[in-house]
């Protein structure tokens, strides 16, 4: 990924307000049905459970020509620029798999040890589902809104169940682009097939501003979105008017405004 | 044959510290399954098991733990980490005597 996208293929404001608030963003439809069909064939071809080896961080990324096509797409490296610049560090990817029939859940977690500037300095992680995931199948379970906490790795393991946690389900060619300190979990996986997720780590090589198409960037739309965030994160009790200051300063940054 | 008691550890989030505020979060850890069996596991229950921490004492449940309530640092107002308002509460079940009781860890 060398060349940079144009900005009619990147993140629109009101998307990347999204991203602050939530901690992620996703879509259902920026990859098309052969390709996913295509990267399912491959992970169901490819060896299961043999386990991330730190010494071939990119195994399914080189083993899949299709799943290099979905991160070639236009449409989907507009989205990586927007949030981590041109020519991101592909640092690691992996193929991610719940057996049929496990029980337990992952615990709770974030990708992360605290970057230095959390959290306007931030990897993202993509999380690409070429298969149907419904809810039974155990996609990521994840909790909006808890990225801009200062936690790192497992420090969340203690907790299970919260008002407003969320799983990314879906139909196939689902990809979320995750900053990495969301608060996440892998689902137990209810039916008879194996669940794949395929995941890249990206890092960005500049700083985090004016990426995204800032165009409107201050208009009364994103102030309304804003004010209208701070009631979706039932977990946060009184807590959402530190996060309204999180976002508020941390947007200024990402439009280039300080 | 006399009935044994296990702990149960119920941890309860609520929106403010006023122990009737409304329960966010929640993690039971129950001493009273046999060990190996599956615990709370995350994300397995979409509705708090009770309202509040006032709600669980109503039900037996002995509150632990009370939160401290926060100093603000100057220049560090704005951090936010764990989830603040957590209320540790406990409850002592009997059990039948394990037969194989050698086999707890």
């Amino acid at each position: 990924m060398t060349t940079t996208t144009p900005t009619s293929q990147r993140l629109r404001a009101i998307d990347m307000a999204r991203f602050v608030a939530d901690g992620f963003v996703e879509f259902g439809d920026l990859i098309p049905a052969e390709l996913n069909a295509q990267v399912h064939r491959d992970a169901l071809a490819y060896p299961r459970n043999r386990g991330y080896d730190p010494n071939k961080p990119r195994e399914f990324w080189d083993y899949s020509d299709a799943v290099r096509q979905v991160f070639d797409l236009p449409a989907v490296q507009g989205v990586v620029e927007s949030l981590v610049g041109p020519d991101p560090v592909h640092d690691h990817s992996y193929l991610h798999t719940v057996a049929p029939g496990k029980r337990e859940a992952q615990r709770w977690h974030v990708d992360s040890s605290l970057a230095v500037d959390h959290p306007r300095q931030f990897d993202i992680l993509v999380c690409y589902f070429p298969h149907d995931a419904p809810a039974e199948m155990g996609p990521t379970l994840v909790l909006p809104g808890t990225h801009v906490r200062r936690v790192s790795y497992h420090d969340v393991t203690r907790y299970k169940n919260f008002l407003g946690q969320r799983q990314l389900t879906g139909p196939g060619g689902r990809i979320a682009f995750m900053h990495e300190s969301l608060w996440h979990c892998a689902q137990p996986n209810q039916t008879d097939d194996w669940r794949f997720m395929f995941k890249i780590r990206y890092l960005p090589r500049v700083p985090q501003q004016g990426l995204f198409n800032t165009a409107g960037w201050d208009d009364a739309e994103i102030k309304a979105f804003y004010n209208d965030a701070r009631r979706q994160y039932p977990w946060a009790g009184d807590g959402f008017a530190a996060m309204g200051q999180a976002w508020r300063t941390w947007w200024r940054y990402l439009a280039g405004a300080e | 044959m006399t009935s044994e008691t296990r702990q149960q550890i119920l941890i309860l989030h609520l929106a403010e510290p006023d122990l009737g505020a409304p329960t966010v979060a929640w993690a039971l850890y129950d001493g009273a399954r046999p060990a190996g069996d599956q615990q709370m596991q995350a994300g397995d229950q979409p509705e708090p098991p009770y309202a509040s921490v006032v709600d669980a004492m109503h039900h037996g449940w002995r509150v632990l733990q009370l939160p401290r309530l926060p100093t603000y640092p100057r220049g560090a107002e704005h951090e936010s980490g764990p989830l603040p308002w957590e209320y540790v509460l406990e409850r002592f079940v009997s059990v039948e005597p394990a037969d194989d009781h050698h086999h707890s860890h």
